[in-house]
């Protein structure tokens, strides 16, 4: 009962601790391993973590933005911790493209059209296929050493618990959903308390801006205008990883046809293989 | 019913959380995973994961940064795709698989060699594939059309 008081006093929902700790718990059982311990506790404990957060959640306006916004979150939560989890690359990728999908809902239910679209064609549709292209080209069959086994995952998921735990700590504390916010009183000058973040923008100015009907045609408006420099800038950069990517295998073809001739000149005289070489 | 006001800072609120819970589950893959395609994968997550935080804000604050900023997150994406895939490609090559260990010689000097010390047993099933059961006779093959292939 001390406990839950403290954590009251700092501010700090015994759920979302809860929450925290099932987080860590379920993403350390869940991500691979040398032993196959308690996938099944894993899946159990994500899901009871992924529910407790859900009652961080508030209500919005209506039950159908509500429904939307719960199946867009819960697809998107659910398949990044299948694309981390999963120890199949390619079914990483494939959850990967699922959280892809499930970002690019929650884009258009921020009224954010072009992004939405633009997270489908630019991630789903270009770099995850491509991806998916390396994978075929590098991947040994079957399921390799590395890919069954990871680095600490105790200590990473611990880490990963404490920083979601101290994010939400922050939202919790700092950005009020306090009726009184919304007045427009002004808080004292000299009180202690951080001044809570407060809607300016009204419905009417929303819509007549970023929830535009013709949004596409306002959000070019800006960006050829205000961003110019830097759509140029983010041209360039592209321009320059073209280049580089292209530069980068040219060069590595070039090197590796080097050292395999240095290899089988060195072969002969010395007869170092190449383990004691990279060992070396 | 909520007012407008409310209704946005709830709006604002639960963007925060999945954005942050998004980015935590990036980092805990790029901090655990040990196949350099994976890594990337959970790396690009992150950067969702600060996208949608993001495009939150920007409602919020009925402002277009949040969305520009976005774009441009998209754009370095890209170009950090063909870098990395290039780069992975290459050390594929070099190393002969994936794993990001073969190329711990880049780390600090007062660390020590990591070793792996149980090797996991693969105790996945072999997939096994449906066949037809062959009818009629064989046909005729030319003994080149076994080495490649002449027509499609």
């Amino acid at each position: 009962m001390q406990l839950l008081q403290a954590l009251r006093v700092l501010g700090i929902e015994p759920l979302t601790a809860l929450a925290c700790v099932c987080f860590a718990l379920g993403l350390w059982l869940l991500l691979p391993s040398t032993t196959a311990r308690g996938k099944a506790f894993g899946l159990i404990f994500t899901t009871i973590s992924l529910g407790l957060f859900a009652t961080n959640l508030h209500l919005l306006s209506d039950w159908v933005s509500d429904a939307v916004f719960y199946v867009m979150a819960s697809v998107t939560l659910v398949s990044a911790v299948g694309a981390v989890t999963m120890r199949s690359p390619v079914y990483c990728a494939i959850w990967f493209a699922l959280t892809l999908l499930g970002t690019a809902g929650l884009f258009f239910f921020q009224g954010a059209q072009f992004l939405g679209v633009a997270t489908v064609v630019v991630y789903a549709g270009a770099i995850l296929v491509t991806m998916l292209f390396v994978l075929m080209l590098c991947n040994p069959e079957g399921h390799s050493l590395y890919d069954r086994v990871s680095w600490e995952a105790g200590i990473s998921a611990g880490t990963g618990a404490l920083l979601v735990f101290l994010l939400t700590w922050t939202t919790a504390t700092t950005v009020f959903v306090d009726n009184t916010a919304f007045t427009d009183k002004t808080p004292a000058k000299d009180s202690k308390e951080p001044a809570p973040i407060v809607l300016t923008a009204t419905a009417e100015q929303q819509n007549k801006n970023i929830l535009a009907p013709r949004h596409v045609e306002k959000l070019g408006g800006e960006l050829f205008s205000k961003y110019l420099i830097g759509v140029e800038t983010a041209g360039t950069l592209l321009l320059v990883a073209l280049v580089g990517a292209v530069a980068i295998i040219a060069h590595g073809k070039h090197a590796e046809a080097q050292a395999a001739a240095v290899r089988t000149s060195d072969g002969m005289t010395s007869g170092l293989n190449e383990e004691g070489r990279r060992n070396a | 019913m909520l007012s407008h006001a409310e209704a946005e800072i709830h709006l604002l609120e639960n963007y925060l959380l999945i954005g942050a819970l998004l980015f935590t589950i990036g980092l805990v893959g790029f901090l655990t995973r040990r196949n350099m395609i994976v890594m990337f994968l959970a790396a690009e997550m992150m950067l969702q994961g600060v996208s949608v935080s993001l495009v939150g804000w920007g409602r919020f604050h009925d402002d277009w940064g949040g969305q520009m900023l976005v774009i441009f997150i998209l754009t370095v994406a890209a170009c950090e795709a063909a870098i990395a895939l290039a780069l992975v490609q290459m050390l594929f090559h070099r190393g002969g698989n994936l794993d990001i260990a073969l190329w711990q010689n880049l780390r600090e000097g007062n660390q020590p060699r990591f070793v792996d010390r149980e090797i996991p047993a693969d105790d996945d099933p072999k997939p096994t594939f449906p066949k037809l059961t062959p009818a009629g006779i064989d046909p005729k093959t030319k003994e080149e059309d076994t080495i490649y292939r002449t027509h499609v």
